[in-house]
């Protein structure tokens, strides 16, 4: 079975010999969690720009390999023409459009929608992040770390994508919120039967959350596996969890 | 969905009845204006030039075609986020092209903008697309490079078809109706004025202007919701400029002749200008800055000390100079008390004065 999202041999640079993905290959099933961790600067953003087309944005380039979408090769399409393919992302450092209001923010999310369907997916965003019915007319840069989150989630979330990729969630949020976050996208991911690549910090988190992760180090894959295994192993314990855990 | 905006949209009774009211009130002193204006004097009684704010209609007027300019840049820049120093550019191209289709073909006037309008959204698509490349300063830089080619075409078409001293227009006419005094040109552009506000308003509130304001607010987070910037940027760019250009074809019948140098990189700086007093992505506050900007310096002459003694003489003298000088410090208050535009210190103002109402 083709996986949803596909990475296959995938080589990024900035500038011209500056290598930040050397060779990787990586693959979503379809409905699958799937986490990207590894050290500040080992490519996770990178790769996730690579996958949603940001890259140029940031003055990379993909030098060589492909990225596959349900088998299609998208790495030379732009970045809207992927999320009209069931593509969504939840940038890093949220980035929401502080001046408009909630409402209007999810609205830029629906667009790629039909409008028939706009209005139904809007309720169930609110149903799913109830705070965002409560302070829809407000400007979004209002709102508080957690609930921009919870707004950039449901920007997202709004389009009914196939795939999420999510660049750390947990920057600048308190854990608490963090983890029911987390729940809460586990719970929509698994009612929309959304498959999601989560990049995080948190490994303990991440590898709780995913079924299946990856590991990061310097441009390269050092490690693969179910989230189980991941965990387990020694060189994870060694280098993120810490020895105790 | 459909109640979630409901909700926000509808108001209170006596809420409403006091915005139809004021509504009311305006429409009634937007349709006497023109008459005071010309006859001097109002219900009966005659009116002083002081009195008057040393205005006469077709300041006015003038005022109501840079209304259509401020607009249409505040819609670009305030709004789509995209800087532009060719506002005088397109509205030349609106006047060479009523040259064209008007004085030397001698289409009919309605037909005429239509041209002005197509012919500047063209040019607007054009100098749109350095956007899709360059940003910034960068692409300001590339914005007044078209002003200069612009104008360069406007003068070389001038020379060839017309004069040294400029372009002339024949008296515009809509059917029987010929435009031919102040009091209709009055009419006749407060009604293109309000056509474009309300579009524009409700332009941004489709999806594609809210993917506009996406775009302003962060372009990067608007690319990754799947809006597409560059196909976006140039219909924003195409929209503005037909916009800008019609009000240049309008200027030009208005003024019934115009030569290249009207439209110098000071004409394209005072709507930037203006919507910056007016306030940066409010439609409503480019009418103020437009109104502020062209009204002002002759509101301030008026209001010079009549009479003798070397105090009058010496203001006399160098009258131009001291309005400009007054101006300017006024803009300058503005800007640093009212950093917000007009658009801004209204909303401060309402929050001084109905504390607990909704901003």
């Amino acid at each position: 079975m083709t996986p949803l999202l596909s990475i296959e041999s995938l080589s990024v640079s900035y500038g011209r010999n500056s290598v930040a993905l050397d060779a990787i290959s990586l693959a979503v099933p379809s409905g699958g969690v799937v986490a990207l961790l590894g050290a500040n600067g080992a490519g996770k953003t990178t790769l996730i720009r690579a996958a949603t087309g940001l890259l140029d944005f940031h003055g990379g380039a993909v030098a060589a390999g492909a990225v596959r979408f349900e088998g299609r090769p998208i790495h030379r399409m732009p970045p809207h023409a992927r999320v009209r393919m069931g593509m969504a992302q939840v940038p890093e450092g949220r980035l929401v459009f502080k001046k408009l209001s909630v409402l209007d923010n999810l609205m830029v999310g629906a667009s790629v929608l039909p409008a028939a369907k706009r209005a139904d997916s809007l309720a169930s965003i609110y149903a799913l992040f109830p705070r965002l019915q409560e302070r829809s007319g407000q400007a979004a840069g209002w709102l508080s770390g957690g609930e921009q989150q919870m707004l950039a989630l449901g920007r997202a979330l709004i389009g009914q994508p196939r795939l999420l990729l999510v660049d750390e969630l947990s920057l600048g949020l308190a854990p608490l919120i963090v983890r029911a976050i987390y729940q809460q996208l586990r719970s929509a991911a698994e009612r929309l039967g959304t498959a999601i690549l989560v990049v995080e910090q948190n490994a303990r988190l991440a590898l709780e959350f995913a079924s299946y992760a990856y590991v990061l180090d310097r441009g390269r894959v050092a490690l693969s596996g179910p989230a189980s295994e991941v965990a387990d192993s020694k060189e994870m314990r060694d280098s993120y969890l810490g020895v105790d855990s | 969905m459909s109640e979630a905006l409901a909700a926000s949209t509808t108001r209170t009774a006596p809420a409403r009845l006091g915005r139809v009211l004021w509504a009311a009130l305006l429409l009634a002193f937007l349709a006497y204006l023109p008459f005071v204006l010309s006859h001097r004097a109002a219900f009966g009684f005659r009116l002083s030039n002081v009195q008057l704010l040393n205005l006469g209609l077709s300041q006015i007027d003038l005022m109501l075609i840079a209304m259509l300019g401020a607009l249409s840049l505040n819609f670009l820049t305030g709004c789509a986020g995209l800087i532009s120093i060719g506002h005088a550019a397109f509205y030349a191209t609106g006047a060479m092209t009523a040259a064209i289709t008007g004085t030397l073909w001698g289409w009919p006037f309605p037909l005429v903008l239509l041209a002005a309008a197509l012919s500047g959204a063209v040019t607007g698509v054009l100098a749109g697309l350095p956007s899709l490349r360059v940003r910034g300063l960068y692409f300001v830089l590339s914005t007044l490079a078209v002003h200069h080619v612009v104008i360069y075409v406007f003068l070389q078409c001038q020379l060839h078809y017309f004069d040294v001293s400029g372009v002339p227009y024949e008296t515009a006419k809509l059917g029987a109706f010929a435009l031919d005094t102040p009091i209709r040109w009055y009419f006749f552009l407060l009604a293109a004025v309000a056509l474009v506000y309300w579009g524009l308003g409700n332009a941004l509130r489709t999806r594609e202007g809210r993917s506009m304001r996406a775009m302003r607010d962060h372009e990067m987070a608007a690319r990754a919701a799947g809006v597409d910037v560059r196909v976006l940027r140039l219909k924003a760019f195409a929209l503005s400029s037909a916009i800008a250009s019609t009000a240049g074809a309008l200027q030009a019948y208005f003024m019934t002749n115009i030569s290249s140098e009207a439209f110098g990189l000071d004409f394209a700086i005072q709507f930037i200008a203006m919507i910056i007093i007016g306030g940066l992505g409010s439609l409503r506050g480019s009418l103020f800055g437009a109104a502020i900007w062209l009204l002002l310096p002759s509101i301030i002459s008026g209001l010079a000390p009549q009479g003798g003694g070397a105090m009058a003489t010496l203001v006399a003298e160098h009258k131009p100079q001291l309005v400009q000088l007054i101006f300017g410090l006024m803009v300058i208050g503005l800007l640093i008390f009212a950093p917000g535009g007009m658009a801004g210190l209204g909303r401060s103002l309402r929050v001084l004065l109905f504390p607990g109402a909704r901003r």
